[in-house]
């Protein structure tokens, strides 16, 4: 493992995968990705994302089937490392006693239907 | 759901893609490129569709850049387990196809061997004059006339003495001085020594330790010797040698030549040993046994029994210079001080125009071969044409494996397709086969390890080694060497049967082998017929030198050499030689003489008509008794006999044919009576006979017969020749020998048969026979293997033909020939171009070639018919194997 932090972005696209698993690729993050934030994501992006966390150990590959619709060619299937698993429940952790611990005044009002 | 249109896109992105990343990362990402344009297209507009796969595309290059690395399994070529594997397979392969496996390492094996041989000459020849501590900065001098083609070793005598006085360049010098040779003598031990007159700069120079003795002055005064232990044990047994005084009597026994050619003895007085060489087998190019301080010269100058050279700057034939330059000096340097040398001595001498002195590297000394060297060696050139045989040789071997191998390439289809789809990469199949090339090779030197013992001997054992003293001793050196060898031999076989079998498509190799074909036989018959005509031009060549050798040997010198045995007199009387051996009962005649006719030797002298100033005539001159020539029965053509030694014999001479000529004459009987004038001593001396022109020089040397004298001067007769009649020789030889146990208690007798001696004069041509027959040998046994290796594998590949033609009536005679055509037009075309090949590139040498025989069709015939005959043989072991089988065993299956 080269470096245990982790990017915003990449903390996302992790989440995808293990959310999209057995069927995460960079397609189908992008896509997920485009309609949770409403942002365009590109593909690329999001391969280059998980090309640094493959790096980091903390997500494996393997080569899927191939599509018609991809002309034929295989797709590479994305799924979390224990070492990934790891770091999001930190991540997580740190998040939510975070968040337990806001006092209900300090954050101001927002209407979250808007 | 909308149709994508894909042929929107442009085909840059994939072809850019393709390019620069990895097979498996490419797929990945033009697949998503396309699945994301294809999920757009069906929500948008394809413009804004293609506007997005244009940002997908530039957001990829970073990632595709950093090149993901292949994520299938690691085919990686150095794993243990595919090693494993690679070396199982080839092993397996080697014992399934015992025959091929055989023919490529004997073949291999064989060649190697050869090579192997060379590589131990040059290492044995590189181990000399290793032990001296100053060798890169001694150099030896050498003169150079202008009118030599290559260097003398020797230099003038004087040269030491300047260099030493008046160049500061040079360290110190030092000679050695020919001359010293014969016996020493303490209390009644005879030991006979060979040497040099040299100074204490010898010890300096050269790295030579004293077992005892001190080697700073231990030739320092005059009449003081250095000894070698062999020596010392000899003559001294378990006495303490040093300060001990011998008596020496030299013979003039030259340094280089082991028998004989000695002059009268001549007693020296009483040396003092002073030094004995430590026993540590020195390895050099200077071999003596014995050192004789220079200083003890002035004596033997004073009683005129060596002649003085010190101011000769004239001879330069007799001393060898070796001097130690300042380390911060250059060859160049030296050059320059010699050529200063040669201005200031030589400008005064007319004839020496031209005249050069020349610094040589010490390490060059055991690879040139110059004039007046100091000992025998093979010079490098030498090695260059032996190198270029065994390269040959070699290279036939290696097209052997490279051409069944290639033509096997069917057995090893389906597993290169196998193990290509089990994901193998092209360079792991190359490294596959070279693996196994390798392999083989290993094999092949294991064998030629064993081949190189039983050639070993047979080369040492080679007339030419007992002047060459080749030992051929395999160090860790050598066999490092060989193993390289081993390995470079592997890749240079294998490299064209790893890449070609390693290009096989799977898709093919698996599906339909029939579309498999060997390729076309043309570049293999080729290299089959490029074998051939090698192992012909070796066969012929071979066969050429043996019948020149033959004809040396049934040479008629037009005199008797029958039941004649030479005897060297060694120094002792003639007269008393001849009348002792006179009677023993089986000898019939007896004559005596300077030089034996024909083995080499000569001596010169000039003529002219008495009181003219006309130039001298050269001949040869031949010192005989009165009957030499009717023991040897030359004719005598005109005149009479030389007259008996005594007062007036020295006055008369016969002369041959070809003096009568050189003198001016027509017919022999014109020239009795002439008086002729002797250069050297100006007496006259009146011709009295004409003998038939007989050999007197070498074959070897020279075709013409020179103009020759035969002059009665018993002083320096060196030989008896003895006639022994009729059978008993052996009972008459070992009456001589006890016969000359009385006339000379102390030298062992020396003889030769006569007609033996002038055999051994050819012997350094069967060494050539012997060497090229060899090579021969080697190329048509290596040629023969190939051939083997095809016959086989067609024979194989045939099978079911052959099957099917018998089936349908064809005979076993048109099956043999069905079979071996192919075969039989290689031989044919191999001759072709190898018979006239062979007689150009021999007729070369031959021309050049006195006494030669000529370069007939019968040899070439001879040859072609050894190479069709052992042709046959090879093609006819397969070719009758597969025709005589039963066509129900090759067809049952099918």
């Amino acid at each position: 493992m080269r470096r245990s932090d982790l990017g915003e972005f990449e903390e996302v696209v992790l989440l995808t995968v293990a959310v999209l698993t057995p069927n995460a690729y960079s397609v189908m993050i992008a896509e997920e990705l485009e309609s949770a934030t409403g942002n365009t994501v590109s593909t690329g992006a999001v391969h280059a994302a998980l090309q640094r966390l493959e790096d980091k150990g903390m997500v494996n590959s393997y080569m899927g089937e191939a599509t018609k619709e991809r002309g034929g060619r295989r797709k590479r299937l994305f799924t979390v490392t224990p070492a990934g698993s790891r770091i999001l429940h930190d991540v997580r952790s740190v998040r939510e006693s975070l968040w337990g611990r806001i006092l209900p005044q300090a954050l101001p009002k927002i209407d979250m239907a808007r | 759901m909308k149709k994508p249109e894909n042929s929107l896109l442009p085909k840059w992105p994939e072809k850019l893609f393709t390019w620069i990343c990895h097979h498996d990362q490419a797929e990945e990402i033009i697949g998503d490129l396309q699945e994301r344009y294809h999920l757009r297209a069906q929500r948008m507009s394809p413009g804004k569709a293609r506007n997005y796969y244009f940002k997908d595309v530039l957001a990829y290059i970073p990632s595709a850049v950093l090149k993901r690395k292949s994520s299938s399994k690691p085919t990686f070529t150095l794993y243990p387990d595919m090693i494993n594997n690679y070396f199982k397979v080839a092993f397996r392969n080697l014992l399934r196809h015992k025959a091929f496996s055989f023919i490529n390492i004997f073949g291999l094996a064989v060649a190697m061997s050869v090579c192997m041989l060379i590589i131990l000459m040059l290492a044995d020849q590189r181990s000399y004059d290793q032990f001296h501590v100053n060798k890169d900065s001694i150099y030896r001098i050498l003169s150079k006339p202008k009118e030599a083609s290559q260097p003398y070793a020797t230099t003038p005598f004087p040269l030491v003495s300047t260099l030493k006085k008046e160049y500061a360049n040079i360290d110190e010098a030092t000679q050695l001085f020919s001359g010293v040779g014969g016996d020493a003598v303490y209390k009644q031990q005879v030991v006979e020594m060979r040497g040099f007159f040299t100074d204490p700069a010898f010890f300096t120079i050269f790295s030579y330790e004293l077992a005892q003795g001190n080697s700073q002055n231990a030739l320092a005064e005059p009449n003081s010797m250095v000894i070698t232990g062999e020596v010392a044990r000899r003559l001294f047994n378990n006495e303490n040698p040093i300060g001990k005084t011998v008596q020496f009597t030299d013979r003039g026994l030259h340094y280089l030549q082991k028998s004989g050619k000695d002059s009268p003895p001549v007693s020296w007085g009483n040396f003092t040993i002073t030094g004995i060489i430590a026993d540590k087998n020195y390895k050099s190019h200077l071999a003596f046994d014995v050192l004789v301080s220079s200083a003890s010269l002035q004596a033997l100058y004073r009683d005129n029994k060596i002649i003085n050279l010190t101011d000769k700057w004239e001879d330069h034939h007799q001393t060898w210079t070796y001097v130690l330059l300042d380390p911060t000096k250059t060859q160049s340097d030296l050059n320059a001080s010699l050529q200063q040398v040669v201005r200031q001595k030589y400008t005064s001498l007319k004839e020496f125009d031209g005249f050069q002195l020349i610094g040589q590297k010490f390490s060059d000394i055991n690879t040139d071969l110059l004039s007046n060297e100091i000992t025998y060696r093979l010079p490098l050139m030498i090695y260059y044409f032996l190198s270029v045989l065994a390269i040959v040789i070699m290279v036939s071997a290696c097209l052997n494996y490279t051409n069944l191998s290639v033509a096997r390439a069917l057995t090893r289809a389906k597993e290169i397709g196998v193990r290509k789809v089990n994901g193998a990469k092209r360079k792991d199949l190359i490294f596959q086969f070279l693996s196994e090339s390798i392999m083989t090779a290993l094999l092949s030197l294991l064998m030629a390890i064993i081949l190189l013992t039983l050639i070993k001997p047979a080369f040492k054992g080679l007339w030419i080694n007992q002047f060459l003293h080749f030992e051929l001793e395999s160090t860790l050196v050598v066999y490092l060497l060989f193993f390289g060898l081993a390995l470079l031999i592997g890749i240079i076989a294998g490299v064209y049967p790893a890449l070609h079998l390693s290009g096989f498509q799977p898709v093919y190799v698996l599906k339909n082998l029939d579309r498999m074909r060997p390729g076309k036989l043309g570049m293999r018959k080729v290299l089959s017929v490029f074998q051939f005509v090698i192992s012909l031009f070796f066969i012929t060549s071979s066969i050429l030198i043996y019948k020149q050798f033959q004809h040396f040997l049934e040479f008629d010198y037009k005199f008797n050499t029958n039941n004649i045995i030479n005897i060297e007199l060694q120094g002792n009387d003639y007269q008393k030689v001849s009348a002792q051996l006179r009677s023993i009962p089986g000898v019939s005649a007896i004559s005596a003489t300077d030089i034996i006719p024909a083995t080499g030797t000569s001596n010169g002298i000039g003529l002219r008509k008495p009181g003219t100033e006309a130039e001298f005539t050269n001949m040869w001159i031949l010192h005989t008794d009165e009957k030499f020539i009717d023991n040897l029965q030359i004719k005598l053509l005109a005149g009479k006999h030389l007259p008996a030694s005594g007062e007036s014999a020295d006055r008369f001479i016969l002369v041959n044919e070809s003096a009568v000529k050189e003198l001016g004459y027509t017919h022999p009987s014109q020239i009795i009576g002439q008086t002729l004038e002797v250069n050297w001593n100006k007496e006259v001396v009146e011709v009295i006979g004409v003998v038939e022109n007989f050999r007197y020089k070498l074959l070897l040397n020279t075709n013409e017969i020179g103009p020759l004298v035969l002059h009665n001067q018993p002083e320096n007769f060196k030989y008896v020749n003895v006639q022994v009649a009729g059978n008993g020789l052996n009972g008459t030889i070992s009456k001589i020998e006890d016969t000359w146990k009385n006339i000379d208690p102390i030298h062992p007798l020396k003889y030769e048969f006569f007609d033996e001696q002038l055999a051994a004069t050819h012997q350094g041509i069967l060494d050539v026979v012997s060497v090229i027959g060899f090579i021969a040998f080697l190329a048509i046994t290596i040629a023969c293997l190939g051939m083997l290796g095809m016959a086989t594998y067609t024979a194989e590949r045939k099978m079911k033909e052959v099957g099917i033609r018998k089936v349908l009536g064809a005979g076993n005679m048109g099956i043999m020939l069905l079979l071996s055509r192919g075969f039989l037009t290689i031989l044919f075309i191999s001759v072709l171009i190898g018979a006239p090949l062979s007689y150009m590139a021999n007729n070369v040498w031959l021309q050049n070639f006195p006494n030669r025989v000529d370069f007939g069709l019968d040899i070439l015939l001879l040859g072609s018919a050894l190479l069709f005959t052992l042709g046959i043989v090879t093609i006819g072991s397969q070719t009758i194997r597969v025709s005589r089988t039963n066509p129900v065993d090759s067809l049952r299956m099918d």
